[in-house]
């Protein structure tokens, strides 16, 4: 099965503008995509929505990983795909201009708490995306009682098109 | 030596992009098929040909491909622009839909782009819909000729390109409540509106351009919103004072909520695909809310940072 990920630039740039942020004791930024969907026979594809990064006040103390979410972060982005019925994506960055992936701690925690979503918006997928300055990588769980899948192909939605495939 | 060599200025990969491309092309009369005919030149793979006609009379004075041979077996256009793309690529895919666009969404939700040359303003403002929520640009082509008096003329026409969440067709005042009323008003008496094939090759040429540019431009910043007008009677393409204006603008009139299909559910695409469940146990039990608010240190996640 072929999974996609779109995203307009500009949603993109956004998210990176606001992952890049400095915090006052976090190392570094974390935030939620909302995103729809829509499939063809043999695709998926996630399509963002939006972009809310954690606020600062909602980040804990830890310097033993580079950010620790509050539950009011979790509560927030809950409530998120609640109320919009949609699908949420944790989203950070490795800055750098490779591609991307996961560390031991990130496949930890996002196996902890992304499943988790589908006990309030479980018409949709979750996941978890990491960003470099260039390129994208993620998971995403098509339900709570199956492993993660890879997205296998984002596409940067602008002038002119750019896509590249996580594989 | 490619047949592709002349065009080697687009990029050292610009084959392999522009033959993995797969375009929507809803509308293949008049620019439609010139469209066709330019694309399958170029070298693009893919193809969700839509439209419901089939080729009359009245269209062989603009229809690029339709033979005189074509009308008496009623071809119809899919039909008309497969030949044209089968004759110039050797494995295209090609998805024909001889029904409306309506008809067409499964296909075309997968495209990379979507061109719509269509009359309608109520089918061309429901196509840019479609196409931001599946996060496509849209390019749309349109041609008119007005009435001046005294025996003259005015051709006209416009070539825009929607990107979601750019300024749209409604932003660009192309598509208004008044246009979209009218229209709905004269609906079964529209008739034949005036068509010739010379300015509808200079806005599909145009539209041909903003494709290529979509896939492998050929030089660095161009412009995220285009809307380029055609003065037939000057013979000139400028841009409309719009396209500078709304650069970098938002559109008020397709929010990103709308991003998506409303009605997906991951449940039955799951049941549907028949993916098998994990034998695991279901996620270990983990409740979200139940850790929140019992105040532990649960419901927090920490994403390591390599340090150093």
């Amino acid at each position: 099965m072929k999974i996609h990920f779109k995203i307009r630039r500009d949603l993109l740039r956004e998210v990176r503008r606001d992952l890049a942020r400095p915090h006052s004791f976090a190392a570094e930024r974390v935030g939620f995509m909302a995103a729809g969907f829509s499939s063809t026979a043999d695709e998926l594809a996630v399509l963002a929505r939006g972009y809310r990064g954690v606020s600062d006040e909602d980040y804990l103390p830890d310097h033993s990983v580079g950010a620790m979410m509050g539950p009011e972060a979790i509560r927030k982005a809950v409530q998120w795909a609640t109320s919009e019925g949609v699908g949420m994506f944790h989203v950070h960055a490795h800055h750098g201009r490779g591609h991307p992936r996961f560390s031991g701690v990130d496949l930890r925690e996002q196996a902890k708490f992304v499943p988790n979503f589908f006990e309030y918006a479980p018409q949709c997928a979750h996941g978890a995306l990491v960003l470099s300055d260039v390129f994208a990588y993620g998971h995403i769980w098509l339900g709570d009682d199956r492993p993660y899948d890879v997205v296998t192909r984002f596409v940067e939605v602008g002038v002119p098109l750019k896509e590249w495939s996580a594989l | 030596m490619s047949r592709f060599d002349r065009q080697s200025f687009l990029g050292a990969d610009s084959e392999i992009k522009l033959n993995r491309a797969t375009l929507g092309l809803v509308g293949l009369g008049g620019g439609g098929s010139h469209i066709v005919q330019q694309t399958a030149h170029l070298g693009i793979g893919g193809y969700v040909l839509v439209d419901p006609d089939h080729i009359t009379e009245t269209n062989t004075n603009r229809l690029v491909g339709g033979r005189l041979s074509d009308i008496a077996k009623e071809a119809k256009k899919v039909v008309i622009a497969e030949r044209q793309i089968r004759g110039l690529m050797e494995k295209p895919r090609v998805v024909p839909v001889t029904d409306s666009w309506h008809k067409a969404t499964a296909d075309l939700k997968s495209c990379d782009i979507i061109v719509g040359s269509l009359d309608s303003f109520i089918q061309r403002e429901q196509l840019e819909r479609f196409a931001r929520r599946h996060l496509i640009p849209y390019i749309d082509i349109g041609m008119d000729v007005h009435d001046l008096g005294g025996g003259e003329f005015l051709i006209a026409g416009q070539v825009v390109l929607s990107m979601p969440g750019g300024p749209c067709l409604r932003c660009a005042g192309l598509i208004t409540d008044e246009r979209v009323a009218a229209e709905a008003n004269r609906y079964g008496a529209a008739g034949g509106r005036p068509q010739v094939v010379w300015s509808n090759g200079v806005l599909a040429s145009a539209a041909v351009g903003i494709v290529v540019q979509l896939l492998t431009p050929w030089f660095g910043k161009p412009p995220q919103f285009i809307y380029l007008d055609y003065d037939g009677n000057r013979g000139t393409v400028t841009p409309n004072e719009r396209m500078n204006l709304y650069e970098g603008r938002t559109c008020k009139h397709h929010p990103s909520e709308e991003t998506g299909d409303p009605f997906f559910d991951i449940r039955k695409f799951v049941r549907r695909r028949a993916i098998p469940p994990r034998k695991e146990a279901k996620n270990g039990g983990f409740n979200l809310f139940g850790r929140i608010r019992a105040g532990r240190v649960f419901g927090k996640a920490s994403i390591r940072r390599e340090r150093g």
